[in-house]
């Protein structure tokens, strides 16, 4: 169903919406651009909220749902900045810039990719649970610090265009196309948790053997 | 009937595998247990659950009521666990590693009192010695006075008479009679055990993480068949 | 004991072992100069660099070093799992944790004065006693800002084989404020703060200092549980 979405949103960003007037054609890439952002955000959110809740819980379904939105997100990420610097290179003729949202987007970035990263030299699962959501919850934090940072540094440069602009022929493609990331975001991270809880292997421990001898200890 | 240590259902999984599963246990206070097993029976995977080293992956431990995993539960101030590593920095002296121990436990021993220890263990002559180039009988000598420093009211050990000389395994064995007649509970894990059996009541066999056999600790019934 | 107590212990242990291991203390300050050499090197060798770039040389070159001073702190606790030993006497992992911060900041704020020398001296840059004392503060802040998450960090890798790449895949993108804010800071120390803007990079540097130290010792206990 997300994938029809995504399909429906697209055809209607691409040939329904009219093209903006300054940027043209390229402005397009905007209607799987917005809403790559808007998801990740939520995912990486998603995984701060599961990595809490497995701390609270020690519950290793937190476990393989974190994972999920880990690679969900690092995915994300990964997409966006491939559509930001293809953005960057037709709208302002170069590949990258160290603008505010590119900037926190990269860093995000590898700060999700050292914590998979970290998952896999782990082999203990407790240990690769507890871990990896000590790092998320770390990693998460530092989002805001470093996008504050980076606008404070920047702050002399740029001014930040304002969204409300947008018309709404295109909020709709945008809506649909949200939604329909949204929708495969979670179904990816829901199968990314039953794949990682089969592999946890057996739960249950071997059957109890009898015990000889007399008395009880 | 004044529990000491109990553990319910207990079991700990690495990875796949189950390192010790259904261990069900109740040693009173002052009562001394010997846990018999080949290598990799589940002996330090138990002891180290017991010392709340290891979470349980099923089931709980507690030690006087408490689970020994919270730092703030008071059960790891009454437990001491001498294993298979001795806790040292190799670049301290054995007088400066009892100091540095001494005042994490509470500062209760005089300068006067650590000399008297490291007497007693035989590494007075090297006090000032760095650790890095001690033997492991020296190593495993040092690690045990921590006994002598906390005295412990349940004592957990892991191989204990591992790298000592006889000297040293007698100087250990009237350490523990000591902690034993002051009513401390000992849970003593070896597969040297004709050496420990004298100093336990009871005994428990393991094999492949569970326990397959339990009774007197005199009388080798523990002895594999 | 209390925990303030038990963490100053601890920091002292840890100053007293990197005393007793100064050669590898000091081959720590080496590599943090050998990496200043090199950016001199690179970007410099046929003139002048801008405040601004050797302020950056300056705190990468620390950030580079506290990865091998921060390892090392870890490798003598899991060397005798000594870390263990301090959990059964029992001290508080919160002590441990503030005991081994403070103790890396402290040897990180030792680096300073080296590093700090030559790249004045690389850079031509003009050092007096009313912007040392500035810098002397600034240089704090950042060993403060790198060590508390090290800290946290240090304490996971270095209970893995590889941890020789996953330190720093973690730390360097996580430190990237206080690289910033360093930097940005140290600039307006040496080139005239004409507008006032220093005290709020001096102050939101203070602030992501503060949010470190509480959350990495909040989270701390958790990365010893097994």
């Amino acid at each position: 169903m997300g994938i029809l979405l995504l399909l429906v949103g697209s055809y209607m960003g691409l040939f329904v919406a009219p093209p903006e007037r300054h940027m043209g054609e390229v402005q397009r890439i905007m209607y799987v651009h917005v809403p790559t952002a808007w998801v990740g955000l939520l995912c990486a959110t998603l995984a701060m909220v599961f990595a809490v809740a497995y701390l609270w819980t020690s519950n290793s379904k937190w476990d393989d749902r974190l994972v999920g939105a880990l690679e969900v997100s690092f995915l994300l990420g990964g997409l966006l900045l491939v559509q930001g610097m293809l953005w960057g290179r037709v709208t302002w003729g170069i590949w990258w810039t160290w603008d505010v949202r590119l900037t926190t987007s990269l860093i995000m970035f590898l700060l999700f990719a050292g914590i998979l990263a970290l998952r896999a030299f782990v082999e203990e699962p407790l240990r690769r649970a507890t871990w990896s959501s000590v790092a998320t919850i770390v990693a998460y934090v530092d989002v805001p610090l470093v996008y504050f940072c980076v606008k404070w540094f920047r702050s002399l440069h740029q001014v930040q265009s304002s969204p409300e602009t947008v018309h709404s022929s295109m909020v709709v493609p945008l809506r649909v196309n949200s939604f329909a990331m949204l929708f495969i975001a979670i179904w990816l991270i829901a199968w990314r948790a039953r794949v990682e809880s089969k592999s946890r292997g057996e739960e249950r421990p071997p059957t109890r053997r009898q015990v000889e001898g007399e008395g009880n200890v | 009937m004044n529990p000491s240590v109990v553990t319910s259902n207990l079991a700990k999984r690495f990875g796949h595998k189950w390192a010790l599963a259904h261990v069900d246990l109740e040693v009173e206070a002052g009562q001394g247990l010997l846990v018999v097993g080949d290598n990799g029976s589940g002996k330090t995977t138990l002891l180290r659950l017991l010392a709340g080293l290891l979470l349980p992956t099923l089931g709980k431990v507690e030690i006087f009521g408490a689970p020994p995993q919270e730092p703030g539960s008071g059960a790891r101030a009454r437990l001491g666990l001498v294993g298979h590593q001795g806790y040292l920095y190799d670049a301290l002296s054995p007088l400066e590693t009892l100091e540095f121990w001494n005042r994490l436990a509470g500062g209760a021993r005089s300068p006067a009192d650590l000399e008297a220890l490291l007497d007693q263990a035989g590494l007075a002559a090297d006090r000032n010695r760095r650790v890095g180039g001690f033997s492991a009988g020296m190593r495993k000598r040092l690690s045990i006075l921590r006994l002598h420093l906390e005295k412990p009211d349940v004592v957990l050990l892991d191989e204990p008479f591992s790298a000592l000389d006889e000297a040293g395994r007698g100087w250990l064995l009237g350490t523990l009679a000591d902690l034993r007649r002051g009513g401390a509970t000992l849970i003593v894990a070896s597969h040297d055990p004709e050496r420990a059996a004298p100093l336990c009541d009871r005994a428990i066999r393991m094999d492949q993480g569970q326990v397959i056999w339990q009774g007197a600790a005199f009388g080798q019934g523990w002895a594999a068949r | 004991m209390s925990v303030l107590g038990q963490a100053l212990a601890v920091a002292r242990k840890d100053l007293l072992l990197g005393w007793r291991g100064r050669t590898r203390t000091l081959a720590v300050a080496l590599f943090g100069m050998v990496t200043l050499v090199l950016f001199s090197f690179a970007v410099a060798a046929d003139g002048e660099v801008g405040v601004s770039a050797a302020a950056g040389f300056l705190i990468v070159a620390l950030l580079l070093s506290s990865i091998l001073a921060l390892e090392e702190s870890f490798r003598l606790e899991a060397e005798d799992r000594a870390i263990e030993g301090l959990l059964l006497l029992p001290v508080d992992p919160v002590a441990i944790y503030y005991g081994k911060a403070v103790a890396n900041t402290l040897l990180l704020v030792l680096l300073g004065p080296i590093l700090l020398f030559l790249t004045a001296i690389f850079f031509s840059l003009q050092l007096d006693g009313a912007n040392l004392a500035g810098l002397a503060v600034l240089w704090f802040l950042a060993a403060a800002g790198i060590a508390a998450p090290g800290t946290l960090y240090a304490s996971m890798t270095s209970r893995l084989t590889g941890r020789d790449v996953i330190l720093p895949l973690l730390l360097f993108p996580l430190t990237l404020p206080i690289l910033m804010t360093g930097v940005r800071s140290f600039d307006l120390i040496l080139r005239g703060d004409a507008m006032s803007q220093l005290k709020g990079w001096i102050l939101l540097l203070t602030a992501f200092d503060l949010v470190y130290w509480i959350l990495c010792g909040a989270l701390f206990s958790r990365t010893l549980e097994e």
